[in-house]
């Protein structure tokens, strides 16, 4: 029996501090969600014994799992703590510190001791190759048989197990790092390659090299981590089919993440942004605006008529990566973040975070700075003995005494009005950060939708809605491991990219048609090796383009556009309505320049066909009453179990709403319903200002 | 008053400083130029109603704190506060009206609330072009501010709401790119509009009486914290100079940049007055520029953060005799006032070190090397190329300075080799650090950098205006200065040297332009660095080849 015919599919993220499972199961149409604590030491251990825990309580054996998707910051790690293997740096000689400078601009404008990201690769290891490629792929400098002799006997001379190849114009021609590729796996066979032309094949230097560094720093790293989660699951008997997450949204197979681990750099929170797109086309809400606020982070992205925006450039810990990637600005605000006040009575709330470890105050492991989660519990929006599930008894006592020592006593204030006060500075936070975001793409929050997940967010939801304008929100079902269904739904995509600055007009019909020939036939290969049928395999080509001048470009869709003067034509007339939109102006009397080609190539996987989920009937629909501080005052206030809203009830605000491991904070002004599929939406009534 | 909420306070300051993060990214995103785009060279501020500068978004540090002293002298002698109506927009791009050279132009916009005037909110923006003599309006050997450009004396652009078609057009005939120019001039006005609507909002919010009052209560914090970092600094009066290689006109006569800090309790006093008189070449500075680099010296001296304001300049007084090379005087031509901004910085954090030892670096490079190619190729097709490059930083209490950095007064970006080699006939020949160029020290300045261009074409000109090649990145605390910086044209396999500023040198096909740049002044004696740092530069070829 192979994959797509087993019963059991699993949508795995795995975080800093929780392992999310979401489980979909054929037999009975039901997707239902698991959590555990993250292990870092080997997050496989919890992956597998999460499956296991999830199978004896929903009713399936490890044997019944076809798909298993799998989310992972195993290399985002490994970066962010520098845990990298020992690798050389091979670029053209005369331009070996193009990694170590960079772009040279300083991020801090009043740093008086700036310091700038250190090379992953020390100057000692970067040789200099005597080459020279021109911008249009023809050779100045063809390598001879002994200038590749030196650089080989430069590699064997070094302890290192990876190396990576990045000369001037590879994007353009990879002739030269081809032939030396081959030349190092025949003399040094233990070493991993990593080319800047098959990495990431696209113009400008210093955005080149450093993808292609990382990629070979993580390449021991990434098929370390896979084979030891082969071993655990041999040991099990356990066989799914395994997939790993990418940045851009899709998944590859292990061997792909072993080979291109730098595509795997950024995809921490793209399973939520993926599980938007999924519930922005289930409810016809072409515009959202998706906010995933967890422990430490608060995460903004934006489905623009059922699109999620790709970005062609990142970078993680200031090092850039040139991958397609979702486009999700982050900001460092979540539930740990800590509230400080300063000697001129200055508050201000993060971007320091009390993390999982200390935590909180409530948490009691030791935090004794307030935090978010402080204040909220403070005012009674979370309760102490529900948090969880009740599977982590809260110190509410603590939380509000650490709030009244650190903030309401510097302040003048008591404990209420300084818990207040924190969760006000943190509403105001969150909303500008959302703002920016679209206001950066021309775009305008009150025509959004907010789609609120995330352990900490929909506390704030309500209030961060209303500093926007923004009158509807979507709370899904299991909010807490949100993530890990967009991981389920995820497809299969290999992207690629090759560069070659050129006018966009009928001198360009020929590059582009053979082109997209070699890029689609490359990416047809790549699905036959997934085993994907031919029926469910899908390519999507996309241009770069700017006006001749431009430093930057924009990325034009071609969807099914003829690939011939015509087709250019049409192309350049969506690329000045896209300049249009997104900068407000276009100018069609300029010449249009193409500077990479893109191509996606999706294996489509089955979706999953889930049957509506249905209330559990219990006898008493409201959970309770408790006092909460509700706009400067204690209120008597209905509390609510997320499992017993039925259809027909209407919850009005203020009123809380709790589930296992996060809980809604209806706000006054804002009522609640049931809406499609369980999961709930709340509106603002009030009329508008 | 009204007491004011902590808690407001803090939601407003921040909602401010969003206005301003609003009308940035809406510069940004209308704007036409990539001077704009890609070098980020514009900054948006809110002030309060008197024309305090509160909130700022700034990328460029020559920028910051900038237009506070425009639109004080706008208000002080060319447009009183009570001419301001809703719906005016004023700008000005006059160095002799508060501003520091052509390219950039100031735009502010009174926020009304029930007729009363509440806030003004501003943009500047460095322009492509302002005509005069030279494309960009750069030229290194004008010695007349008439041959920079056109200067727009403080105007009227929009008086309630209606533009002034006059005044567009004439500016629109005098730039030699003006769809860039009057576009990015339209971007400004967006950006105005942007900002207007935000303080609009949170003043129909918070009211009024709040707003002002909230203003007035951040610049207070900003003075006082400003006035703890300056009463940590002994009281005394601390003395250092430096000087500029040449003007470009006069090349054998070096030009002397002084500055006597005294500091008495919670004041600083700022003394310029042993700076030498301004000279024919265009690196003169007005006072509106050589402010910038005084306030950025002090914030970026102190030793906690300090929320950058108004407020953080009141504590401190600059003295300046009119007609210096840093309070120039009209008609001096002003262009690269950035020249004695950078050596300006240097001598303050000078100065200051003996006040405050352990907390302040060794000289960086202190120059923005400007390159400029234009080649011709047979068919006539001309193509401009302008780079500016950076040098070592140097040498700090706490490490070794960085290298190849942007430091101090600009914060610029490379441009890409194969972008260039991309867009125009040249090929760079060498890109790199270069070693043995930062002072010894316990602590190492750092390194300067390569790099080398090659001519494709059949013909092209060179522009270069740089200075250190005379006098050297000064070290601290018995650090070794860092290297000077060379230019040389390498023709037929021979090395020329060339001076630091040089205007429309011919090239041939085959020549090459190498630049090494300054690296930074080292720290403490060579004497006490580590020798696992010393082993550590001699593995990684940071040391003279």
């Amino acid at each position: 029996m192979n994959a797509s015919t087993k019963p059991v599919r699993i949508g795995v993220d795995i975080g800093g501090t929780f392992t999310d499972l979401q489980i979909f199961d054929a037999r009975d149409g039901r997707i239902v969600a698991y959590k555990l604590p993250t292990t870092p030491e080997d997050p496989s251990i919890a992956l597998v014994e999460g499956i296991k825990t999830a199978g004896r309580r929903y009713g399936f054996t490890l044997s019944d799992v076809g798909y298993l998707m799998h989310g992972t910051t195993i290399a985002t790690n490994a970066v962010l703590e520098r845990k990298l293997p020992a690798g050389a740096l091979v670029t053209t000689a005369g331009f070996e510190d193009v990694l170590e400078i960079g772009r040279h601009y300083r991020r801090e404008v009043y740093s008086i001791h700036p310091q700038p990201v250190p090379a992953l690769i020390p100057r000692n290891r970067r040789f200099g190759f005597h080459e020279r490629m021109r911008f249009d792929g023809t050779a100045e400098r063809v390598p001879t048989e002994a200038d590749i002799d030196a650089v080989i006997t430069q590699l064997a001379a070094v302890d290192i197990e990876t190396v990576a190849v990045a000369l001037l114009h590879a994007y353009a021609n990879s002739d030269h790092e081809q032939r030396l590729a081959d030349r190092i796996r025949k003399a040094l066979p233990r070493l991993d390659i990593s080319l800047s032309s098959v990495i990431s094949p696209e113009i400008r230097e210093y955005e080149r090299t450093s993808t292609t560094v990382l990629n070979a720093l993580l390449q021991p790293v990434v098929r370390a981590y896979i084979e030891r989660l082969g071993a655990r699951m041999r040991a099990e008997a356990f066989a799914p089919h395994l997939l790993i997450v990418q940045s851009n949204g899709g998944v590859c197979t292990p061997a792909t993440a072993a080979a291109e681990p730098a595509r795997l750099l950024l995809s921490g929170p793209s399973g939520g942004a993926m599980a938007a797109l999924e519930l922005a086309r289930q409810f016809d809400e072409p515009n959202l605006v998706a906010v995933d606020m967890g422990g430490t982070s608060f995460d903004v992205s934006v489905v623009r008529d059922n699109r999620l925006e790709i970005v062609t450039l990142s970078e993680i810990d200031r090092l850039p990566v040139r991958l397609p990637m979702i486009e999700i600005r982050t900001i460092g605000a979540g539930g740990g973040s800590i509230a400080r006040v300063n000697a001129a009575r200055q508050m201000t709330v993060g971007p320091e975070s009390a993390g999982a470890r200390p935590g909180p105050v409530c948490y009691s492991r030791g935090g004794t700075e307030p935090t978010v989660t402080d204040a909220n519990l403070a005012l009674g929006r979370l309760d102490a003995a529900t948090f969880l599930g009740g599977a982590m008894a809260l110190d509410r006592d603590a939380a509000r005494a650490a709030i009244l020592a650190r903030a309401g006593d510097p302040l003048g204030f008591d404990t209420d009005a300084a818990a207040a006060g924190i969760l006000r500075l943190t509403n105001t936070n969150l909303a500008a950060a959302i703002r920016v975001s679209l206001f950066e793409k021309g775009l305008d929050p009150r025509d959004f939708t907010m789609l609120s997940f995330g352990g900490a967010g929909s506390v704030h939801a309500c209030a961060v809605a209303d500093e926007l304008g923004i009158r509807r929100i979507i709370f899904p079902v299991d909010a807490s491991t949100f993530s890990a269904r967009g991981v389920l739904m995820a497809d299969i995509e290999h992207a690629f990219g090759r560069s070659g600055v050129r006018r966009f007009d009928g001198s360009a019909v020929a590059w582009v048609r053979s082109c997209f020939e070699s890029l689609k036939a490359e990416g047809a290969a790549r699905l036959e090796a997934d085993g994907i049928a031919p029926d469910d395999r899908q390519f999507e080509l996309s241009a770069d383009l700017r006006y001749r001048g431009q430093a930057f470009e924009l990325s034009v869709p071609w969807g099914e556009i003829s690939l011939d003067d015509d087709g250019i034509g049409e192309i350049g007339l969506r690329f000045h309505a896209q300049h249009a939109q997104r900068f407000s102006y276009a100018s069609p009397e300029d010449a249009i320049e193409l500077v990479t080609l893109r191509l996606a190539a999706i294996g489509r996987m089955a979706r999953p066909q889930i049957s509506a989920e249905q209330p559990s009937h219990t006898d008493s629909p409201t959970a309770g009453r408790r006092s909460v501080y509700v706009n400067g005052q204690w209120q008597d206030v209905a509390t609510w179990r997320r499992d017993a809203i039925r259809d027909s009830l209407e919850i009005v605000g203020p009123a809380i709403v709790e589930e296992d491991y996060t809980a809604v904070y209806v706000a006054p002004g804002w009522s609640l319903a049931r809406g499609r599929d369980g999961h709930l939406v709340a509106v603002n009534n009030e009329e508008l200002a | 008053m009204t007491t004011l909420d902590p808690i407001e306070l803090e939601v407003l300051r921040n909602a401010l400083t969003a206005a301003a993060a609003e009308m940035d990214v809406t510069m940004w995103r209308t704007s036409r130029s990539t001077i704009v785009r890609e070098m980020l060279d514009y900054s948006t501020a809110i002030f309060d109603a008197d024309g305090n500068n509160v909130a700022q978004s700034a990328r460029i540090p020559q920028h910051l704190n900038s237009m506070g002293y425009f639109l004080r002298t706008i208000l002080d002698r060319f447009v009183p506060a009570d001419l301001w109506e809703e719906g005016d927009v004023i700008i000005s791009n006059d160095p002799y009206c508060g501003g520091q050279h052509l390219p950039d132009i100031a735009a502010f916009r009174p926020v009304f609330s029930g007729g009363r005037r509440v806030a003004i909110v501003g943009t500047l923006c460095h322009h492509l072009d302002m005509g005069g003599m030279s494309p960009g309006s750069y030229a290194a050997n004008a010695t007349e501010i008439y041959q920079e450009g056109l200067r727009i004396p403080p105007s009227k652009l929009f008086a309630r709401g209606v533009r002034n078609d006059v005044l567009w057009r004439l500016i629109a005939q005098n730039v030699r790119q003006p769809v860039a120019v009057m576009g990015d001039l339209q971007s400004q006005i967006a950006s105005l509009g942007v900002g207007v609507r935000a303080v609009e909002i949170l003043t129909a919010r918070y009211g009024a009486d709040t707003l002002i009052a909230s203003c007035s209560a951040m610049l207070d914090a900003s003075e006082a914290a400003m006035r703890d970092v300056i009463r940590a600094i002994p009281d005394g009066a601390y003395e250092f100079e430096d000087f500029l290689d040449d003007d470009g006109i006069d090349v054998a006569r070096p030009v002397r940049i002084h500055a006597r800090i005294s500091v008495t309790g919670d004041t600083l006093v700022v003394d310029l007055s042993g700076s030498d008189r301004e000279v024919p070449g265009p690196i003169n500075a007005t006072l509106g520029s050589t402010s910038s680099a005084v306030y950025f010296a002090i914030v970026a001296a102190a030793d906690r953060p300090i929320v950058p304001n108004a407020g953080c300049y009141r504590p401190i007084e600059i003295v300046a005799p009119e007609g210096l090379i840093v309070s120039a005087q009209h008609p001096a031509p002003v262009a690269h006032r950035l020249a004695p901004g950078h050596v300006l910085l240097n001598v303050l954090f000078g100065a200051l070190a003996k006040a405050i030892p352990g907390r302040l670096p060794a000289a960086y490079y202190a120059v923005s090397y400007v390159c400029s190619f234009q080649t011709m190729e047979a068919s006539g097709a001309r193509k401009v190329l302008v780079e500016i490059e950076v040098g070592g930083c140097g040498a700090h209490p706490d490490g070794d300075g960085a290298s190849a950095h942007s430091f101090g007064m600009h914060n610029n970006a490379s441009i890409p080799i194969e972008m260039i080699e991309s867009s125009m006939p040249i090929t760079m020949v060498e890109y790199g650090l270069a070693p043995g160029t930062g002072g010894d020290g316990r602590h190492r300045g750092g390194l300067g950098l390569r790099r080398a261009w090659r001519i494709d074409s059949q013909a092209a000109t060179f522009t270069g205006q740089m200075d250190r090649f005379h006098f050297r990145p000064f070290g601290l605390d018995g650090g070794e200065p860092g290297a000077v910086g060379h230019l040389d044209l390498i023709r037929d396999g021979k090395a020329q040297a060339l001076p630091s500023k040089i205007s429309n040198m011919p090239l041939r096909n085959g020549d090459v332009i190498r630049l090494v740049t300054s690296g930074g002044g080292g720290l403490g004696p060579p004497s006490e660095r580590q020798a696992s740092l010393r082993r550590r530069d001699r593995e990684q070829g940071y040391l003279m080849e």
